[in-house]
């Protein structure tokens, strides 16, 4: 079921089509999706609003291979993911994606710059100094160039989130998938950090991102409105 | 793949460190196994090589026979008791024809033995012609006995090794001993001595004895007009297990016969001593092996509880190592490394300990023990099979969990 034609023709790098999600629920299924279809190209600054409970994190989920839909297909690079293994999905994951989520999940025990070098645990092997240069060059563009040796513990909110945009970067993403990233940031660092994802897709790389701030819709090239069902 | 082991070994350690008392606690149950089975072989095979320095020193083609003390021997019986005589001795080696040689002796312990100059203390053996071939013992200097000494009753005699030493002398010498005099015409080679504890046999020290022709000696002695022996080798010239058992067990009727169905005599066969210590042997190695195994699974109990309890903590950094491109084979190779360097770490310490608690053994009770090289190596292999055994449920536990459901756990 490749679409090769659409997305060499709309350049387009992910795809999703009639997306249903149902949870059990009791007797009954909570459908939570309905036939959701969503095309994301490079450079797309999709925001995904709706209230809480109308399936905005579920569909980042599915959209990103965390999760499978109930029924529908969701395609990246014209592969569509109920098709790939599980190795080939961590793959996937490891190589095109990059995440932000409201809590930052660092490790604690381990600075900056190991939580951002983590990505490479998993990746293609390159040389330790690669590693290290991207690390550093990272850090720099989201502005914490001389915090490398810091523990989290000791950063700052907005800081925290900024360490989280760093490691879902070092890779290089091509698709950047935000779940609430401001959710727990004031004003000023919650503008900050979409300027830097602005700043990415800007750059050709894709950010699918779900918030229920309808006041940041600014920031998004493309909007798509969950209702609660 | 090494780079991925290397990665995943370091960061296996630094998870294990961030709880540094709960994996001391579960690296010190595995030790606590490993030493146990290192110190339980250790026994065990000290044991054997003690079995088999007892019975390489007695021979393992011999049959060594001496009478039993009259309280060994049935009551009704007691009156009848006859010792080994010349005719026994002579009853065996004429029954043996070409299939061993039989020699007896007779010995007194505590003898003087006197040079001009210088007295030591040692044990006179009385010997038969050929008791040289049955003990396999001959000479380092000067000559062995010869038939002649035997039949002429010359008082020549052949001296052990550290008596010489003790004495000052080598032969041919003159000495004195039970107020006669001897001529020392041999020296004999180093044998070390007859290792007969639990056998019944009364012990020899070949290398501080002075071996004379019995009938030249002063310490036999006659009933009912026969000769007493205070023992007798049997040599075979026979190696196999079963055939010697079943040669044993003729001698043994046959002396038997020859008192009169007088069981007074005690035959000891060292290749039925060296089986029934191996069978002994069997039956302990495998009691402590799995008390001490049990120790090993109760602490791979330990690292299983251990990995669980992380892996409920880490619930949250197993989501998010699993979105960063982690495959479920690569989270559980990584709690499965966790395991491995915790048993490692574990085996290491519990190998050192048990050759420590060896020597402890060894110094505080007395028992010989002798590091076992496999158990060396079977211990710590055990080990890891348990930290790969008890590893595995966790292991896969964790790489069964839904990465996005692991990144909501609170």
């Amino acid at each position: 079921m490749r679409r090769d034609s659409e997305f060499q023709s709309y350049r387009v790098v992910l795809i999703a089509t009639d997306i249903h999600k149902t949870f059990d629920s009791g007797n009954s299924g909570k459908e939570v999706l309905d036939g959701v279809s969503l095309a994301v190209s490079p450079g797309d600054f999709v925001m995904i609003t709706g209230t809480s409970g109308a399936g905005k994190s579920t569909l980042l989920h599915i959209l990103c291979g965390l999760d499978q839909p109930t029924s529908g297909e969701v395609f990246f690079d014209g592969n569509p993911y109920s098709t790939l293994s599980a190795g080939e999905s961590s793959r996937l994951r490891g190589e095109c994606f990059g995440f932000v989520f409201q809590t930052p999940h660092l490790l604690m025990d381990r600075t900056v710059f190991e939580n951002v070098t983590l990505p490479f645990c998993y990746g293609p092997k390159i040389t330790k100094s690669e590693i290290g240069r991207r690390c550093m060059d990272i850090l720099e563009y989201v502005g914490l160039g001389k915090d490398g040796g810091r523990y989290p513990a000791t950063l700052s909110g907005g800081e925290l989130q900024r360490v989280v945009f760093a490691r879902a970067l070092v890779r290089e993403p091509r698709v950047i998938f935000a779940d609430e990233p401001t959710g727990s940031l004031d004003r000023k660092n919650s503008l900050n950090m979409l300027d830097l994802l602005k700043k990415k897709s800007e750059q050709g790389c894709a950010v699918v991102m779900v918030t229920h701030d309808h006041s940041l819709k600014s920031y998004g090239t493309r909007f798509l409105s969950l209702d609660k069902r | 793949m090494l780079y991925i082991l290397k990665v995943d070994v370091a960061d296996a350690w630094k998870c294990l460190v961030r709880q540094p008392l709960r994996s001391f606690l579960s690296s010190l149950g595995i030790a606590i196994g490993v030493a146990a089975i290192v110190a339980m072989l250790s026994i065990s095979e000290g044991a054997k090589r003690r079995v088999v320095m007892t019975i390489d020193s007695l021979g393992m083609s011999t049959l060594r026979i001496e009478p039993l003390g009259t309280s060994a021997a049935d009551g009704a019986n007691s009156g009848k008791l006859t010792g080994i005589t010349q005719d026994d001795l002579e009853l065996v080696s004429t029954w043996l024809g070409g299939r061993g040689s039989a020699a007896g002796y007779v010995k007194q312990e505590g003898v003087e033995i006197g040079l001009k100059t210088r007295i030591q203390v040692a044990t006179v053996v009385g010997i038969t012609p050929l008791w040289q071939l049955a003990e396999d013992i001959y000479r380092e200097a000067g000559r062995n006995l010869v038939q002649a000494d035997f039949d002429n009753q010359e008082n020549n005699c052949l001296m052990g090794n550290e008596l010489a030493v003790r004495l000052g002398t080598r032969p041919p010498v003159q000495i004195r001993y039970g107020g006669r005099a001897a001529t020392v015409v041999g020296l004999l080679h180093q044998k070390g001595r007859l290792l007969t504890e639990g056998t019944g046999l009364s012990a020899l020290d070949f290398d501080n004895s002075l071996f004379c022709p019995v009938a030249t000696v002063p310490y036999t002695r006659v009933v009912g007009g026969r000769e007493l022996l205070d023992g007798m080798v049997v040599t075979l010239n026979i190696v196999k297990e079963q055939q010697i058992l079943s040669l044993a067990g003729q001698v043994n009727q046959l002396l038997i016969t020859n008192h009169r169905g007088v069981r007074d005599i005690n035959l000891v066969v060292p290749v039925k001593l060296l089986r029934d210590a191996k069978e002994k042997q069997r039956i302990f190695s495998v009691i402590m092996v799995t008390i001490a195994g049990l120790s090993l699974i109760v602490g791979g109990i330990g690292i299983m509880n251990m990995m669980l309890a992380n892996i409920a903590e880490q619930t949250r950094e197993i989501g998010l190592r699993m979105v960063l491109g982690a495959s479920r084979a690569r989270i559980v190779g990584f709690y499965l490394l966790g395991a491995m360097v915790l048993t490692l770490s574990g085996s290491f310490f519990g190998v050192l300990s048990g050759i420590v608690l060896s020597y402890l053994i060894q110094f505080f009770v007395g028992w010989d023990v002798a590091i076992s090289l496999p158990g060396l190596v079977v211990a710590p292999g055990t080990a890891i099979l348990v930290g790969l055994l008890f590893g595995s449920h966790p292991a896969f536990t964790a790489a069964s969990l839904q990465p996005a459901e692991a990144l909501r756990q609170v």
